[in-house]
């Protein structure tokens, strides 16, 4: 199991359609944005393909970065 | 408000994420005050490039769970790259080593043998039998060693310190002569110190940014994801962006070229003339603080020396400079003119004088990024040279924002390869070997008798491997790296001399590598956080950690090794009776007695390893010797940039570094150094110097005029294409440790040959095909991309080197840039078919 916080760098003007193709992963959340293009993105992710998600941000239009801050990966934490 | 374990961890990744954003998350503070934290946090510096990220890591019953950017950190503030994400994962890959393991038949030590168990006493004894038998026959150049900028601190100057004292000689090279030694040649030529003098704090404050041959959204991604933020939110910010490919930095570009490999040579001298012919440069600062210099042409291609093309070249190998006026300076780089350089490079003229015009620009702040583009290249140190020309010129330089920059590659190239001076010719702080003064000085801090350390330049990387395979070396030890995929030229200068039955060669790593799989010992390794360690990143910071957790089974850590090794000498089998005679009370002892228990290195006694938090940490090297080994060699070693004779090393005590999120030196009085050579930021320019590039004598910088000249080898009729390679994101370096992690694998499992699509079709191919890149040295097979975030030209294609499957360097020619002696790995000619 992988839960991960991933904060994205997006060009500000592009914030909308960005946020809707974020929308289209599984396990993929939004919980903020500031003006000037800031994401804070969380990955929840327990058998898929993490890194290929956080990768592919970077082919949406508008996606300049995205940094992992925050990475969790207990393997028995189903409680 | 009442949390499971999954929304605790979540909200906690929230949190750090939201901090690292600078917002905050309506109730997350709140929630996380109300949850319990059993794991245990502590910093570390990350593993794998230059960048020198620190890291969090949360260890729980003694393995590590969790990871995230340190808040706290300087260099990432909270940021992780990929890579990062799966860190603690690269401890954990099913292959470790836990043994050691020697090839054997019928009982016995047996080159043609299979891996079988055995003791590390058994591994030792093997070992010293060889090494002594071969220092009787031939003398101490017989033995060597390979190691690496991902050594610690100590584990480096431990290791230097056995060879260039103990077994008496050069040989030793570390893998960064891969990929900084053209850098630390340029350095040394302008300034007479290596290393930046600014520091990552340019990223805010520059208008302008350059990319010479660095793709930092891939290989430094924190670094890029700062200047991003400055080209997002600074007016009139731009980013220039050069390559022999279309890269994933080009996203951000504003002026982004694609040139010609080698015409970089070409398009620094046409800006130094655009400057010129323009009347732009400093007169103030070129009067008062440069040199003009003009180096040796026709240097040759540091191939061996029967090679037709050394033969050939008039000066192979020089590099003296002759001090020429600004006039001759002006005069040779006219010839660099637009029509000339667009022609040569392919670079379109606007974009030409759009660049040129950033430098020129007195009101602009421009700093300049590089990477393997500059270093990895027959012309290396001439290319370095040639950025600082430019920069120089117009006086910008060392102060916020002016900063022509070289980045690093590996985590500790600058900390360990460079600054304790593990390479064939350096000894620690910027000293050499080759200098009587320096040798005496070393042999003084080490408690040495007088002509302990030879004067004689040791054997480097490409060297080392056509020594072996002469004979002329016959023990190797190569730790911390993974020379047989990374080196150049496997198949005819690699793996004959690791097979020659002649030599004895051991690897040490985590994992069974290409290497460990071509050597006749394998020791297992204690890697990273497995230990306490230290690494000094690109902006000259020294970052510490604790040791986190246990290495599995039998593994042990580099300085361990080199320790444990040294004992099986005595100082009779490995120093003449002269030297001896000098220093009658060293007779009888070991080489462990008398460079690590010289009252020095073992003055620190036993003690518990805490935190200001009250959490205790093991430290296994101190357990085993009985001091505290990490502080000994580091305090030893501090002496050098404390009292030796190049100015401006300074590093603090050994304690401090564990409490700060590191320290860039030189540290004077407790103070880190931000930009060097500038009154009011170095301590060591006085008030009203203004600037002193005290390095050199004379307190000035030198330009020093170079030529384009072309590549060892280019394209021709059979071999009609160029072949760069380099890294990709998701792999550090040769893969050893991220190809173990299986999300990073999966992500990117094999290397692929990026192919302009007409140049595909022109072939027979297309995406997705099998196909066989050819050089005249041999062969891979791999399958066609023709997308994907790589866009090459027509003319070129580009292959990572990360797989152990498809060994990209049985491709590559050993040619070296003649004066750092490191390995173009970017230039080689190739050719394509269907596989």
């Amino acid at each position: 199991m992988n839960i991960s916080g991933v904060l994205v760098h997006i060009r500000p003007e592009l914030v909308d359609a960005v946020k809707s193709r974020l929308g289209d992963f599984t396990g993929v959340e939004i919980h903020a944005t500031t003006d000037d293009g800031r994401l804070v993105v969380t990955i929840e992710n327990d058998t898929g393909p993490m890194v290929e998600t956080m990768n592919s941000f970077h082919d949406i239009e508008g996606v300049l970065s995205a940094s992992l801050i925050y990475h969790h990966f207990d393997e028995d934490i189903e409680q | 408000m009442s949390l499971n374990r999954r929304d605790f961890i979540k909200v906690n990744a929230i949190a750090a994420t939201a901090a690292a954003a600078g917002v905050t998350v309506p109730g997350i503070s709140e929630a996380v005050s109300k949850t319990k934290d059993t794991i245990r946090w502590d910093k570390a510096a990350c593993r794998y490039c230059g960048t020198g990220c620190s890291v969090l890591i949360g260890t729980k019953d003694g393995r590590v769970v969790a990871t995230q950017g340190d808040p706290d950190a300087p260099v990432n503030r909270g940021l992780n790259c990929i890579k990062g994400y799966f860190l603690s994962k690269i401890l954990y890959g099913k292959d470790r080593l836990t043994q050691p393991l020697l090839r054997k038949r019928n009982g016995k030590f047996d080159k043609e043998g299979d891996f079988e168990p055995v003791s590390w006493d058994e591994a030792f004894d093997i070992m010293a039998e060889k090494w002594k038998a071969a220092m009787k026959e031939k003398g101490p150049d017989a033995v060597a060693m390979f190691g690496s900028g991902q050594w610690t601190v100590w584990e480096g100057y431990a290791a230097s310190k056995l060879y260039k004292a103990g077994f008496r000689t050069n040989n030793i090279d570390p893998n960064a002569r891969h990929c900084m030694a053209s850098a630390v040649g340029g350095f040394m030529r302008a300034f007479g110190s290596d290393e930046p003098m600014g520091c990552y704090d340019d990223l805010e404050h520059a208008d302008t940014f350059v990319l010479w041959g660095a793709n930092m959204a891939e290989m430094h991604p924190i670094l890029w994801s700062r200047l991003t933020d400055t080209r997002l939110t600074k007016p009139g910010c731009e980013v220039h962006v050069l390559s022999t490919f279309e890269h994933r930095c080009f996203e951000l570009a504003d002026n982004g070229m694609i040139f010609e490999p080698q015409t970089d040579l070409a398009i620094l001298n046409y800006i130094a003339n655009y400057i010129i012919e323009n009347k732009a440069y400093n007169k103030k600062f070129i009067d008062k603080l440069v040199n003009f210099t003009t180096t040796p042409t026709d240097i040759g291609y540091g191939l061996r020396p029967e090679d037709p093309r050394e033969q050939k070249a008039k000066n192979a190998g020089k590099g003296k400079l002759s001090k020429i006026s600004f006039e001759e300076y002006a005069k040779l780089v006219k010839p660099y003119n637009l029509d000339y350089t667009s022609k040569l490079s392919k670079v379109p003229k606007d974009q030409l004088v759009k660049l040129a015009k950033q430098y020129a620009d007195p009101k602009r702040k421009v700093s300049s990024y590089w990477t393997m583009g500059f270093n990895q290249h027959v012309r290396g140190v001439w290319v370095n040279g040639l950025i600082y020309n430019v920069h120089l010129l117009m006086g910008k330089i060392s102060e916020p924002g002016n900063s022509p920059f070289s980045l690093t590659g590996q985590p500790s190239a600058c900390g360990t390869a460079r600054e304790v001076g593990t390479f064939s010719h350096r000894l620690p702080a910027d000293l050499v070997v080759k200098n009587e003064k320096h040798r005496a000085f070393a042999e003084k801090v080490w408690k040495l008798p007088e002509g302990t350390i030879p004067g004689k330049v040791g054997a480097h990387a490409v060297l080392m491997q056509r020594h072996l395979k002469d004979g002329k070396i016959n023990c190797y030890w190569q730790m911390c790296n993974n020379n047989m995929q990374a080196g150049p030229n496997i198949n005819d200068e690699m793996y004959p001399g690791w097979r020659n039955p002649d030599n004895f060669t051991v690897v040490s790593d985590p994992y069974p590598t290409v290497s460990a799989m071509a050597a006749d010992l394998i020791l297992p390794t204690s890697m990273w956080i497995e230990k306490e360690g230290a690494y000094g990143n690109a902006e000259r910071r020294s970052q510490f950690w604790r040791q986190q957790t246990k290495g599995p089974g039998e593994s042990k850590s580099d300085l361990w090794q080199l320790m444990e090794f040294a004992k099986r000498f005595k100082t009779d089998e490995a120093w003449p009776k002269e030297l001896l005679d000098k220093k009658p009370e060293y007779r009888g002892k070991t080489l462990y007695d008398v460079l690590f228990r010289n009252g020095q290195v073992d003055k620190f006694p036993k003690q518990k390893v805490t935190d200001d938090r009250g959490n205790v940490y093991d430290n296994e090297e101190m357990d085993h010797f009985g001091f505290y080994v990490q502080k000994g060699l580091y305090e030893e070693y501090r002496i050098f940039g404390l009292e030796g004779p190049k100015k401006g090393h300074e590093l603090a005590e050994f304690d401090q570094y564990h409490k700060v999120r590191g320290l860039r030196w030189p540290v004077i009085d407790g103070k880190e150094t931000l930009w060097r050579y500038r009154e009011g930021y170095d301590a060591h320019v006085a008030k009203g110097e203004g600037i002193k590039f005290y390095g050199r004598k004379d307190g000035r910088a030198n330009i020093i005029f170079a030529p384009y000249e072309p590549p060892a080898e280019s394209p021709d009729k059979e071999y009609d294409l160029w072949m760069s390679t380099g890294r990709v994101l998701e792999h550090w370096h040769s893969g050893s440790m991220t190809r173990r992690v299986p999300e990073l694998y999966r992500s990117f499992p094999d290397a692929v040959i990026f192919m302009h699509p007409n140049d595909a079709k022109k072939r027979g191919l297309r995406r997705g095909m099998s196909a066989k890149v050819i050089s005249r040295r041999g062969e891979i097979e791999a399958l066609v991309e023709t997308r994907g975030r790589n866009r090459v030209p027509e003319g070129l294609v580009f292959v990572p080197w990360f797989d152990a499957s498809r060994l990209v360097n049985k491709l590559t020619l050993d040619a070296t840039d003649p004066l750092s002696k490191e390995t173009d790995f970017k230039k080689t000619a190739v050719k394509i078919e269907r596989a």
